[in-house]
């Protein structure tokens, strides 16, 4: 201690140095704290500022559970905040930061955000300091700040203190003598970081103003405004990250655009700057337009765009397709007005040079595959133009669609137009018409958004049983078509041609076995094509992938194999048609799991292919049936990554690939199916009608049961649940229990042996099946059930209490 | 000691900015201002006040001028050529380029046009001018061996400046006209924490809360953008240094973003003398200027051609800046008999404009108006108007924001509106505690100042470093504790991870 005392120049830089590494000594943290407090107050400025960097650096590495001694070092950083030096001022900055996250983390509830607002207000007294570092320092520590009132952030944007924080004062300090700290210190804090003289601080102020219009709906509404203003700034930079934001508040749903905003932010789609450009359009393609005025405004820019910069073709036609995707309603009205530019001219030439009119082809094209409900006609030869003009087109949409399936889709579209004349754009979604009958399923253009089933043909039909069968057939044939839309990533519109059917199917009831089978079978089918076009979206849009994370696509795969494994097994009678159809959406699932999620397990998942691929190839040669490409791509795949030393590591790019090769075969129902179900229920039991228990004794419960197309060798399981354990499960031997195979109604009364020491409790109950599969043999005297289960019913709840004395 | 503040003008009005400062001995003339109000004697400060004798070179120790508009050194020819000051004069450079500038133009202006008695001729601003000392930013100037001086840079106008003054261990800063937000040409005021026993602030907007200067620039470009795209002319009336530039600069840097070919014009004469100085005082503009200036002259205006008096009735839209600013005469008058009548074309007008110039009639009018020029002039006025809120003063948060960062014992309002002054001052001392005082003219404030004991360095470090007996102040916990000793026996709640 005694070397540092005296002021020579060496023994100083020696000092500063040894504060520097503050966290590297194995002092008692509480006497490192304590020296370092000590020199905050020393009067050399170049000591203070390093004690304040040491206790910055102090405060990630340890773990203080005293709060008044994270308060002490909070208020000491504070007063020096108000220090003569600049850089003790920034130093103190980031300790108030610091200190302050470690005061915020150690309180609870209300007096965590109380401390939190402490924090973010004191941080925002500093933002007019006069050293440019220090603002940034402070707009940079404002953004770390997650928990903040919304009075306190719309305050930031006010200059006059505002009602709703004019009496609050916090703790802290307003100026070196001043001992509190007015919530109106926060006053325009963030529009002075916004129109400062530097760059550096007013690109700081804009970021953390990004991450704060998470916080609130309200403030970003408000922030809004200033930010289409920051569209005019001089420097680049901050143009950029102004439309960084507005894109982040647009993606986060919490972006209105006003038409007052549009002349500024439309603006930058003529930027001399190409990033700027960039950027702007990247923006505008996730931007809501309200209205018709503005639409036509957001086109018009984008027409100037590519006037002015042609070398922007390519992504300004894929953003024109995505706005008009997005905005269908108004696509209609702008496409009417400007049809005759697309029409060919008397020479029978196509005025086609114009990049504008192949850019308005290509807004034209995007109706059919509108997210919105009601769509105004597109002349159907627009899309025969739009074929002449492919090359150009999918050039700009090829991030959205190949060339080939966009050929596909142009001359689908067209088609419609020889054979119906423009019918196929009156309805919401493409008609489906059957080949064989003039039984036709469409959907007509009314409001309700309603589909029908209707044809003179079905019905005539007598047998109810044959209606709903072939009702079903037909969907289930016509989902192979949605692939298509599923790969265009039409997903919005997917979902809602496969809710109305499923709607539709819902509405048939029937007691035949056969034809219960055959809706359950559809109904089930529907749902994970459903789910599989959803991971199917998420994985061709990176930016989505991004920003809902892994944990929403491990969830949806996890979902799709649990549906796909009650549908192989819950169903008798499928066809090995059907079943090499099932499979070869589990195969897809797997593959999907493997090249997309980190979390997966290699080898299990690489050998759960082979077995089904396996499977599949057999159940091929016995029907004769040729293999899909994609079966046929994972086949080879997989002999390379056997013969590879490399591992599946680095082969999960080429399974990526295969993915490319899926398509969705049809589905062709041929069979009688039958779906195994049951029925649970314990009598007179309910919340106010509990079973009578002694806590520590077993309770037998009675259940009603009732199974539907169960043979006797099927090996059932009650397993039954008290939150929180695992649970427990008894057999049900079906032998021992009268009724045929179609239905086997009985009471059985169940022994629950873990009652809990409680007065009350609820059991959870369900009925489970073991998944036999063929590879897996059948031990007789295996304890409990196999560990694959297929659930039969719905869980039931039961309510057990101890008899009051 | 204490600190005496004579405030011979700008005591709760607008004009004639003039504080003398005594500090023990030293007596600081801070600016040397007339009134544009008024023509009799009240246009000049009462000088007399300084010195009965009128020795003024014997009782004042030095002038300090913050910058060039004539309401902070319209009197400086006439006290030092008319009243004999011969004592030492402190200025910034561009303060000195730019004053006989606008001093010559004044006097112009008044014997010319207006037939007025000469207050000073042309010879005695070039001999006024010879006295001066200039200054730069940041640049301690010993003026005797007691006093110091130090500029500091104030926004407001090019070579605009606050200063710090020193004699011992007496400090203060007066502050000038400044603004606390930058602009495309000027950037904000900056200025050191130091430790003061005054500060003499401006109060022009003191009640002011001015909205973000984006929303301006905005309204503002919007405004011409639509002009120009429906092929109508803009006619920009300004005066020749300040808003010309920043206006400019808006404009050509909107019209090299956005591509607009539309022609800008600046009229012969105004502007392409100033572009010049701000050229060559590129230092003193705001930090994007300086920035860009190893690429580009910010004010070598891309877009920019000068005009030639045939392009009036030339066809096809284009922007003019013209002088005068309140369009009380000259090109700018001409340009608005020719351009008014059309509804597509735009004026704009600055945000303030004198009594009986034509700007000012046109700021109560609502279009289609009919506005008298002279007895035989009438013009038919069917144009856009546009009314810039552009202002190189800072408002009342800017004020209250530079006394909270200097945090000085006293401050002194000046420069200011009476009843708006009286509002501000009551914030100051309620919300930041600060005694604080608005004189009227011609009145003494007396301010007590006290002597800072500064602690010898070694002494101090030894005793903190040995025994580091530390006191918190705690302002809410009210478990209330003293923090000296720490130690982790009796903190266990204390562990390391790294
Ligand atoms: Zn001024």
């Amino acid at each position: 201690m005694e070397t540092i005392c005296t002021t020579d120049s060496n023994d100083m830089d020696e000092m500063r140095l040894l504060l520097r590494n503050v966290s590297k000594f194995c002092v008692r943290p509480s006497l490192l704290l304590t020296v370092l407090l000590g020199f905050t107050k020393d009067p050399y400025p170049n000591i203070r500022e390093v004690a304040l960097d040491g206790l910055v650096e102090l405060s990630s590495c340890i773990v203080v559970e005293d709060q008044s001694l994270i308060e002490g070092c909070y208020f000491r950083a504070v007063e020096l905040l108000f220090d003569c030096e600049d850089s003790v001022r920034r130093s103190a900055v980031c300790a108030v930061s610091e200190w302050g996250r470690l005061l915020v983390a150690c309180n609870q509830d209300q007096s965590k955000k109380e401390w939190s607002d402490t924090v973010f207000v004191q941080l925002c007294s500093m933002v007019r300091d006069m050293d440019m570092k220090l603002r940034v320092v402070a707009f940079d520590a404002l953004g770390k700040i997650r928990m903040v009132s919304e009075d306190i952030l719309l305050q930031t944007l006010c200059k006059k203190a505002l009602p709703a924080t004019k009496e609050k004062t916090y703790c802290g300090q307003l100026t070196a003598k001043l001992l509190t700290l007015p919530a109106s210190a926060a006053a325009f804090a963030f529009v002075h970081g916004l129109e400062d003289e530097f760059h550096e601080v007013r690109r700081s102020a804009c970021r953390s103003l990004c991450m704060l219009t998470a916080v609130s709906a309200e403030f970003a509404s408000e922030a809004v405004n200033i930010l289409m203003d920051m569209l005019n700034d001089d420097s680049v930079v901050v143009r950029l990250q102004a439309l960084e934001t507005i894109h982040f508040m647009a993606i986060s749903d919490h972006l209105k655009v006003e038409e007052a905003h549009l002349h500024m932010f439309l603006g930058t789609l003529l930027d001399r700057s190409d990033s700027i450009r960039s950027a702007a359009r990247n923006t505008l393609q996730s931007i809501k337009l309200r209205n018709l005025a503005m639409f036509r405004l957001a086109i018009d820019a984008l027409m100037k765009n590519l006037e002015f910069y042609p070398q922007d073709e390519a992504d300004l036609f894929l953003v024109i397709f995505k706005l008009g995707r997005t905005h269908g309603k108004f696509v209609g009205s702008i496409i009417r007005e400007v049809f005759q530019e697309l029409e060919p001219s008397f020479e029978g030439k196509l005025a086609f040079d114009n990049a504008r009119t192949v850019a308005l082809l290509v807004l034209a094209i995007s109706v059919p595959v509108s997210f919105e409900r009601r769509i105004c006609t597109v002349p159907p030869q627009t899309f025969s133009y739009a074929v002449i003009q492919l090359g150009r087109i999918s050039r700009g949409l090829f991030d959205v669609v190949n060339q080939d399936t966009l050929l596909a889709y142009l001359s689908h579209c067209s088609r419609f137009s020889l054979v119906s004349d423009s019918e196929f754009f009156k309805g919401e979604e493409p008609a489906l018409q059957l080949e064989k009958s003039d039984v036709l399923l469409c959907q007509k253009s009314n409001d309700t958004s309603e589909a029908h089933l209707t044809s003179p043909l079905l019905d005539s039909l007598a047998n109810l049983h044959d209606r709903v069968t072939s009702c079903a057939k037909i969907v289930l044939r016509k989902i192979s078509d949605i692939w298509r839309l599923i790969d265009l990533g039409c997903m919005g519109e997917v979902i809602q041609t496969l809710r109305s059917w499923k709607e539709e199917l819902s509405k048939f009831t029937s007691d035949s076995p056969q034809t219960v089978g055959v809706l359950a079978f559809a109904l089930q089918y529907i749902h994970v094509i459903k789910l599989l076009g959803k991971v199917w979206t998420r994985i061709l849009s990176s930016r989505n992938l991004r920003y809902h994370g892994m944990g929403v696509l491990e969830v949806l795969l996890g979902k799709i194999d649990k549906r796909l494994q009650d549908m192989r097994y819950r169903f008798i009678g499928l066809s090995r048609e059907e079943e090499l159809h099932l499979l070869e959406i589990m195969l897809l699932s797997c593959v999907l799991r493997l090249s997309y999620l980190e979390t997966c397990n290699l080898e299990a998942s690489l050998k759960k292919i082979c077995t089904i691929s396996s499977r599949v190839e057999n159940l091929c040669k016995e029907e004769a049936i040729e293999l899909s490409n994609f079966i046929l791509d994972l086949q080879k795949l997989l002999c390379e990554i056997g013969n590879s030393s490399d591992g599946v590591f680095e082969n999960i790019y080429l399974l990526q690939k295969s993915l490319k090769s899926f398509s969705l075969r049809q589905i062709v129902l041929s069979g009688e199916i039958k779906h195994l179900e049951a029925e649970l229920n314990v009598l007179d039991n309910d919340f106010q009608n509990p079973l009578p228990f002694i806590s520590g004794l077993p309770v037998g419960i009675p259940f009603e049961i009732t199974l539907y197309n169960l043979t006797s060798e099927k090996r059932l399981w009650l397993t039954m649940t008290v939150d929180g354990t695992s649970p427990q499960f008894v057999f049900l031997d079906l032998h021992e229990f009268e009724g045929c195979d179609e239905i086997r109604k009985f009471t059985f009364v169940a022994p629950f042996y873990g009652t809990p020491r409680v007065t009350y409790f609820s059991l959870k109950v369900c009925i489970a099946m073991e998944c036999l599969s063929e590879d897996v043999q059948l031990f007789k005297d295996y304890e409990g059930p196999k560990p694959e289960l297929s659930f039969l019913c719905k869980e039931i709840e039961v309510h057990l209490s101890t008899p009051v004395k | 000691m204490a600190i005496e503040c004579l405030v011979l003008g700008a005591g709760q009005e607008v004009g004639k900015s003039c504080v003398v400062v005594t500090i023990n001995d030293k007596k600081i003339m801070f600016d040397c201002g007339m009134h544009m109000g008024y023509l009799d004697h009240r246009r000049y400060p009462d000088f007399s006040l300084i010195s009965k004798s009128g020795d003024f070179t014997n009782s004042l120790t030095c002038i300090v001028v913050t910058h060039f508009h004539l309401d902070h050194i319209g009197a400086l020819p006439y006290f030092t050529e008319v009243c004999g000051y011969n004592g030492p004069i402190y200025m910034t450079y561009p303060t000195k380029a730019l004053a006989p500038l606008m001093l010559e133009d004044y006097r112009k202006v008044m014997v010319d046009r207006r037939g007025e008695e000469e207050q000073f001729s042309s010879e005695q601003i070039l001999e006024c001018m010879k006295k001066v000392t200039a200054v730069d930013l940041k640049q301690t100037v010993q003026v005797d061996k007691d006093l110091q001086i130090r500029a500091y840079y104030a926004g407001h106008v090019l070579g605009a400046a606050m200063f710090y003054a020193r004699v011992g261990d007496v400090a203060i800063v007066y502050t000038g006209d400044y603004n606390m937000t930058p602009d495309r040409h000027l950037g904000a005021a900056q200025i050191d924490r130091l430790q003061l026993d005054l500060v003499i602030t401006e109060s022009t907007y003191a009640t002011t809360y001015r909205d973000s200067k984006y929303a301006r620039e905005r309204e503002f470009l919007k405004a011409v953008h639509k002009c120009v795209a429906g092929g109508g002319k803009v006619l920009i009336p300004t005066f020749a240094l300040g808003r010309a530039q920043e206006l400019c600069m808006l404009l050509d840097d909107y019209w090299e973003r956005m591509n607009l070919k539309v022609p800008i014009y600046f009229s012969a004469g105004l502007t392409v003398q100033a572009n010049m100085y701000y050229k060559m005082l590129i230092n003193w503009t705001s930090q994007k200027v300086k920035d860009t200036y190893a690429t580009r002259n910010a004010f070598d205006f891309k877009h920019v051609c000068s005009f030639d008096r045939s392009l009036i009735n030339a066809p096809g839209p284009c922007v003019l800046f013209a002088t005068p600013g309140m369009i009380s005469g000259g090109f700018s008058l001409e340009v608005f008999k020719q351009w008014a009548p059309y509804e597509g074309n735009l004026v704009t007008l600055p945000g303030y404009c004198v009594a009986g110039t034509v700007g000012h009639r046109l700021m109560s009018a609502k279009t289609p108006a009919q506005i008298n020029i002279d007895q035989d002039t009438q013009i038919d006025v069917r144009c856009q108007i546009h009314q810039l809120s552009f202002s190189p003063h800072t408002d009342a948060k800017g004020i209250l924001d530079l006394v909270k960062f200097l945090s000085p014992k006293h401050v002194i309002l000046v420069h200011g509106e009476k009843p708006k002054m009286a509002t501000l001052k009551e914030k100051i001392q309620s919300q930041m505690g600060i005694q604080c005082f608005d004189p009227a003219n011609n009145e003494t404030v007396s301010i007590p100042s006290t002597h800072y004991v500064k602690a010898v360095a070694s002494d101090a470090l030894l005793q903190s470093s040995l025994s580091p007996n530390l006191k918190f102040i705690r302002k809410c916990s009210e478990r209330g504790s003293d923090f000296g000793g720490l130690d982790a026996r009796t903190k266990p709640g204390l562990k390391v991870f790294r």
